[in-house]
């Protein structure tokens, strides 16, 4: 690993914390987007928390703090864990939810009390175990890194060589398993996965907090990616930027690497869920705000449309009394078409102006072509899956088939 | 019925159960090849259970399935399937050209790239749907019917010629309807066989060749015409007779 250390343009020490927080973090983020979409997370948290007590007992069996054997501890209370929630969930009384609360609780009750039990022993090496709660990322040893880096590339290889197995028993498992693949053998696979992710950021993360880990970097790819290909690298490197910046914040400013990196973390998805193009809170409400304000204002453009063929043009108050449309709507819809340029004024008096006719007369198109859909799109015959937007009904059907249409709706008026 | 002496599937003694229930006892079914068959029956008959535990997606307490004469596990190439799609996430990260070529794996291999014929190909599955516009739409985009386009698109894909598909008009407005119906008569035409949960007696009658009436028992197997008599439709759904047959829903969905 000494190579992959001098890389890094930072000192020594902190140089290994960073690749061992990025190690985490691709790792975590790439095997946290399968939990996630089996809408699995949780046992992400069980397991991590059914790690601690593995942890304690390979430390009183060794009476040493070597990393491998306290991650393998780590790793073997992880798969009990899972194995035993799965076997609670057979039985068939109990539901996959308190199934994972029953375990997540029990093995992270036991792996407190063992730690306390060893605090209490004069072992002069215990000193430094309890950081498996909230992780300690200063300190971490080159040692530790190569183990780490060992159990990164098997999984990720592993992700990477069952990718469409994967991907198919995630989407469709009913599917998945017509087809032949071992979907039970599959589903343990990912847990398996879930366990190696654990074992990778319990010493940096903390059993409590390492399900940020999964689960984050995940939820902030999937705002930004549609395909499963695209999701998981790039929660991988979600997961290695925040984790490499968490780890360098906390070792700066002493304190646990968990709370820091989740709140990173954290952060991240809250960006992501707000601002992410097509699915994020904010893009859609304006998208909403856009809309209503675009129906509104055709609203009113057919109102003065049709009010002109009923009489004198009318002044803002009457389309107000007529359209029974609320006063401040109404007054901004009359400031967008005045923007638009659509409205002329006579003193008081509404008219529109050539665009706002012209743009009148497409919506009342658009309405009559809906109208004439619902009553003779049957006999269109549109010969492919394309189906009909309400809103714009020519681009959705095309121009070919809003045409008919138009014919149709004619020949019947006749 | 010009059935060929090998059904495209058989289904031998199946007894499914869930927990202490019986879902299907004792079921024997055959159904013909190049022929358009389907499973009726109320609710909780066993219908869907039928299709996955001959395809082994559900444990059976005992029974055989054969897809063409042979047993379903050496026979995997030869039968697509339509699952239900009330279980799917509609919000997984995939595409409806990915959702299509999820059915060339099995037979292209779990790590092989996927080439220029097979493309061509899902290109040709995605047209026979009529969702060529569609390919690089994300699945949860579409609308109900589109949805199941794509699936039906996905086991064309498989190209097997026996084809299970599991309520294939669940949910689907009418438009859709008419247009897969016409698609599995094509297909039969062609000489696939098709084997389809439904639950509208109406659309069996007139569009199935074959029938299988179903009360986690046999109740009547055979043509449409001969099998679906009041008497048998009484039979398997009790006293109620025949279910007053549901409104056709208004095609404009």
């Amino acid at each position: 690993m000494g190579w992959l250390i001098d890389l890094v343009p930072l000192d020594y020490s902190d140089a290994v914390v960073v690749l061992g927080a990025m190690l985490l973090g691709i790792t975590a983020g790439a095997v946290g987007v399968l939990a996630v979409l089996r809408q699995r997370s949780l046992v992400g948290d069980a397991l991590a928390h059914a790690a601690l007590p593995g942890v304690c007992i390979a430390f009183i069996a060794t009476g040493a703090k070597d990393a491998t054997s306290l991650l393998a501890g780590a790793a073997i209370a992880g798969l009990v864990g899972a194995l035993l929630m799965v076997g609670i969930e057979r039985t068939g009384r109990i539901r996959p939810d308190a199934a994972i609360g029953v375990v997540l609780s029990s093995f992270f009750s036991l792996g407190i009390v063992l730690l306390t039990y060893i605090a209490s022993t004069d072992n002069s090496n215990q000193a430094g175990l309890e950081k498996y709660l909230f992780g300690q990322a200063a300190g971490l040893l080159e040692r530790d890194l190569a183990v780490m880096a060992g159990l990164a590339i098997v999984a990720l290889t592993l992700v990477a060589i069952g990718f469409r197995a994967l991907k198919t028993t995630l989407f469709d498992p009913a599917f998945a398993g017509a087809v032949g693949l071992p979907v039970r053998l599959l589903e343990i696979a990912m847990t398996a996965l879930l366990v190696v992710a654990i074992v990778i950021g319990l010493r940096m993360v903390g059993a409590i907090l390492m399900v940020a880990m999964l689960v984050a970097p995940a939820v902030a790819a999937r705002q930004l990616a549609g395909r499963l290909a695209l999701v998981i690298p790039l929660a991988a490197v979600i997961g290695a930027a925040v984790g490499v910046s968490g780890a360098l914040l906390a070792s700066r400013a002493e304190i646990p690497t968990g709370p820091v990196i989740v709140l990173v973390a954290v952060s991240v998805v809250i960006v992501c869920v707000l601002i992410a193009p097509r699915r994020g809170v904010l893009w859609r409400a304006r998208r909403l705000a856009r809309d209503r304000r675009r129906i509104l204002a055709e609203g009113v453009l057919v109102d003065l449309e049709t009010a002109i063929h009923a009489g004198p043009p009318l002044t803002a108050a009457e389309l107000a009394l007529a359209s029974a449309r609320p006063a401040r709507a109404l007054r901004r819809a009359l400031r967008d078409l005045d923007r638009a340029g659509m409205l002329r004024r006579d003193g008081e008096r509404l008219y529109l102006s050539q665009p706002g006719a012209a743009a009148a007369h497409a919506v009342l198109e658009r309405r009559d072509l809906w109208a004439a859909w619902l009553e003779h799109g049957s006999r269109l015959g549109v010969p492919d899956a394309r189906e009909p937007d309400p809103t714009d009904l020519r681009a959705s059907l095309g121009d070919e088939y809003a045409d008919r249409l138009h014919a149709l709706a004619r020949a019947a008026e006749r | 019925m010009t059935a060929t002496p090998t059904p495209a599937l058989e289904v031998r003694r199946l007894t499914v159960s869930y927990g202490a229930h019986p879902v299907l006892w004792d079921v024997d079914a055959r159904f013909p090849a190049s022929a358009l068959s389907a499973i009726v029956g109320p609710n909780g008959a066993g219908k869907s259970t039928l299709l996955k535990a001959a395809l082994g997606l559900v444990a059976s307490d005992g029974g055989q399935t054969l897809i063409e004469g042979r047993p379903v596990r050496s026979a995997r190439d030869r039968v697509a399937y339509v699952p239900q799609r009330d279980a799917i996430d509609w919000d997984f990260p995939i595409t409806v050209r990915e959702v299509v070529e999820m059915g060339r794996y099995a037979a292209t291999g779990w790590l092989r790239r996927v080439g220029r014929s097979q493309a061509a190909l899902v290109d040709a599955c995605l047209e026979r749907v009529g969702m060529t516009g569609y390919a690089a739409r994300q699945i949860g985009e579409l609308s109900g019917g589109q949805r199941q386009r794509v699936f039906i698109a996905r086991a064309l894909a498989q190209q097997a010629p026996v084809m299970l598909l599991d309520e294939p008009f669940a949910g689907v407005d009418a438009r859709t309807e008419a247009s897969i119906l016409k698609l599995l008569h094509e297909l039969r035409d062609e000489g696939s066989s098709m084997v389809v949960v439904h639950h509208d007696l109406t659309t069996v009658r007139s569009a199935f060749d074959w029938a299988l009436l179903l009360n986690v028992r046999v109740v009547a197997a055979g043509p449409v015409g001969e099998t679906l008599t009041p008497a048998n439709v009484r039979r398997a759904y009790g006293a109620a007779a025949e279910p007053v047959d549901q409104a056709q829903a208004s095609w404009a969905g």
